[in-house]
């Protein structure tokens, strides 16, 4: 008996020996991973000059300052008074009706660009879906074609595109819709991929083109998808064609450049809460959209 | 494949055998006219409408044409690609754009975290509150981070501390959201197990729900790394420095050939930053 208590007390020791080997690596390994990512997170800020320079100074005076300065003199006995009155909402709204038509082109501007950009995405996807693709080389080709045109953010492009097109609406079309035919055209694919292959074989097995094969085999199956996903860039576009302006690709991002270089910063601040406006219009349109398509869908 | 090779050819149908098939069920056959007249005007207004907004939008062939012969030019002067001596320029204005990026991220994570807690579902019950707390992420998601750095920049000068903070107020929204549907997706049979034990509520977090949203989470952190470097590009052209900033002086000049090796550098940047982000996401989420 006193034997086999001490080779069950042998056997615990060893145990404990070994889990704390064990728990000691582990609280190592987490040490050094805290604290390399403490140093990353540290090289960043300072590479970055975050802390650098006056900027780092008081950074929550400067942000009290900056609210203050963005909020305008409403009074509350004029508020409806006109345009003249200072403190009234017309003051503060001084440009409405120009700000309105910019509003509008940038509507202008989102619709057409992601139409532009759904109907490119298409035949992209196409080109680019596994199951579909008429060969493998253009399959690699058109993937690592849209991989490239995804990785270049619109600003940049539309920048480019400003100085050749001129300053307008038009680059800021072009820019927003080539984005959204890089995204789209993978999303699609992989939707198209997803796909059921058997009414696909079926419009084969009877002589169908590869058109019919698409339009009968897959469309079908996949056309909910590409309207959902169509719609959700719309929104997304909305926002980006907002900020095109700044670079000089038409709608409202001119009007929000202008108000920063003449420092009429309550200015600003209406712009921002008409942009916001206009965006949660357009999810609204979207979203019921959306849910007279699946209704439409669920009813057929 | 192999079906289709045992197939037989379809089967040639004759005139009258449409004829009867039309007599039978003449709906499979023909489209009927109403359904048709319906479908094309459905197609003629949705044209008429898109050719009223493209013209809107000066998208007329002539401006187009006018435009392409331009953009031809500067894609043949992009070739071949050169930095013209600021290689070493660019390749920190990279790494700073890099730094922005992580920067950003960190600060809108730091921010998020709370806000993802309260947007849950399983941690504010009230409906209405919900509503009103999910809505507001989704407002303030739309705003594009140029627009908060345009004023940013304005309120804290020139540089790069505006950009940082404008990619952090992109980011909380949408990661709040993001973190609030990981929380509310998490199997709250953990967390129950530690309540009935007697753990307090504390203990049901640390070790009920963080192990099991922690990884969603550090993944998604990590998607929006990746989108901000992106963002993060954007910013220097109104005046958060880095790559945007190079890239903007050089189109100004009309330097094609330094714009496209920047954008070389940059697009293989983004795309080695992203190879790197899926790996460690997959190794986050399938562990």
């Amino acid at each position: 008996m006193p034997q086999q208590e001490a080779i069950k007390a042998q056997v615990i020791r060893e145990f404990e020996a070994q889990r704390r080997v064990t728990l000691l690596r582990q609280r190592t390994q987490q040490v050094v991973v805290l604290i390399g990512f403490s140093a990353l997170i540290a090289v960043c800020f300072q590479v970055s000059g975050f802390f650098s320079g006056s900027q780092g100074s008081d950074p929550w005076g400067r942000i009290a300052n900056l609210l203050n300065i963005m909020v305008p003199d409403l009074k509350p006995e004029a508020l409806f008074e006109d345009r003249g009155t200072a403190g009234s909402l017309s003051s503060w709204f001084y440009d409405m009706p120009t700000w309105l038509s910019l509003l509008w082109e940038t509507v202008q501007i989102a619709v057409v660009a992601t139409l532009f950009g759904i109907f490119c995405g298409f035949w992209a996807s196409l080109l680019a879906s596994k199951n579909l693709s008429p060969s493998p080389v253009i399959y690699w080709f058109t993937r690592r074609s849209l991989e490239v045109i995804r990785t270049l953010p619109d600003l940049i492009v539309a920048l480019i595109l400003v100085a050749a097109f001129g300053v307008g609406p038009l680059p800021g079309v072009i820019a927003i819709a080539l984005g959204t035919m890089a995204s789209l055209g993978k999303l699609y694919s992989e939707a198209n991929e997803a796909a059921d292959m058997r009414p696909v074989e079926a419009v084969r097995a009877v002589g169908g083109s590869w058109w019919a094969q698409v339009r009968f085999g897959v469309l079908p199956q996949v056309l909910p998808h590409y309207a959902s996903y169509g719609l959700l860039r719309l929104e997304i576009n909305v926002g980006a064609a907002a900020a095109l302006g700044v670079v000089g690709a038409g709608g409202i991002g001119i009007e929000l450049s202008r108000a920063i270089t003449y420092t009429e910063f309550d200015t600003y601040f209406a712009l921002l809460i008409l942009i916001i406006g206009l965006i949660i219009l357009i999810d609204l349109v979207s979203e019921a959209i959306r849910h007279r398509l699946i209704g439409l869908e669920a009813s057929a | 494949m192999t079906t289709s090779a045992t197939l037989a050819a379809p089967p040639q149908v004759t005139a009258h055998q449409m004829q009867v098939a039309r007599a039978i069920a003449p709906h499979l056959v023909d489209t009927p006219l109403a359904v048709q007249i319906r479908r094309l005007a459905l197609w003629i207004g949705l044209s008429v409408i898109f050719v009223a907004l493209s013209i809107g939008v000066d998208m007329t062939p002539a401006t187009f044409a006018k435009g392409l012969s331009k953009l031809a030019d500067f894609m043949a002067n992009m070739f071949p690609p050169n930095a013209a001596g600021g290689e070493v320029r660019i390749l920190q204005a990279l790494a700073a754009t890099f730094a922005m990026a992580v920067a950003g991220t960190f600060l809108g994570v730091l921010g998020a975290l709370p806000l993802g807690l309260v947007g849950a579902k399983t941690f504010v019950a009230n409906p209405a509150l919900h509503f009103l707390i999910r809505r507001s992420f989704d407002v303030f998601r739309a705003i594009p981070a140029l627009v908060w750095a345009l004023i940013l920049i304005v309120a804290f000068g020139l540089g790069p501390f505006g950009g940082v903070i404008a990619l952090a107020l992109t980011d909380i929204p949408r990661l709040a959201k993001l973190y609030a549907e990981a929380i509310e997706n998490c199997d709250p049979r953990a967390q129950e197990g530690i309540r009935a034990t007697g753990g307090q509520r504390r203990a049901a977090i640390r070790f009920g729900l963080l192990p099991e949203v922690l990884p969603v989470m550090a993944s998604q952190s990590l998607y929006m790394l990746e989108s901000n470097f992106r963002n993060a590009a954007i910013l220097g052209i109104v005046g958060a420095g880095g790559i945007g900033f190079e890239l903007e002086e050089r189109i100004r000049i009309f330097a094609f050939d330094q714009v496209a090796w920047i954008v070389i550098a940059y697009v293989l940047c983004v795309m080695v930053l992203d190879l790197v982000s899926e790996k460690i996401r997959s190794r986050l989420v399938h562990g």
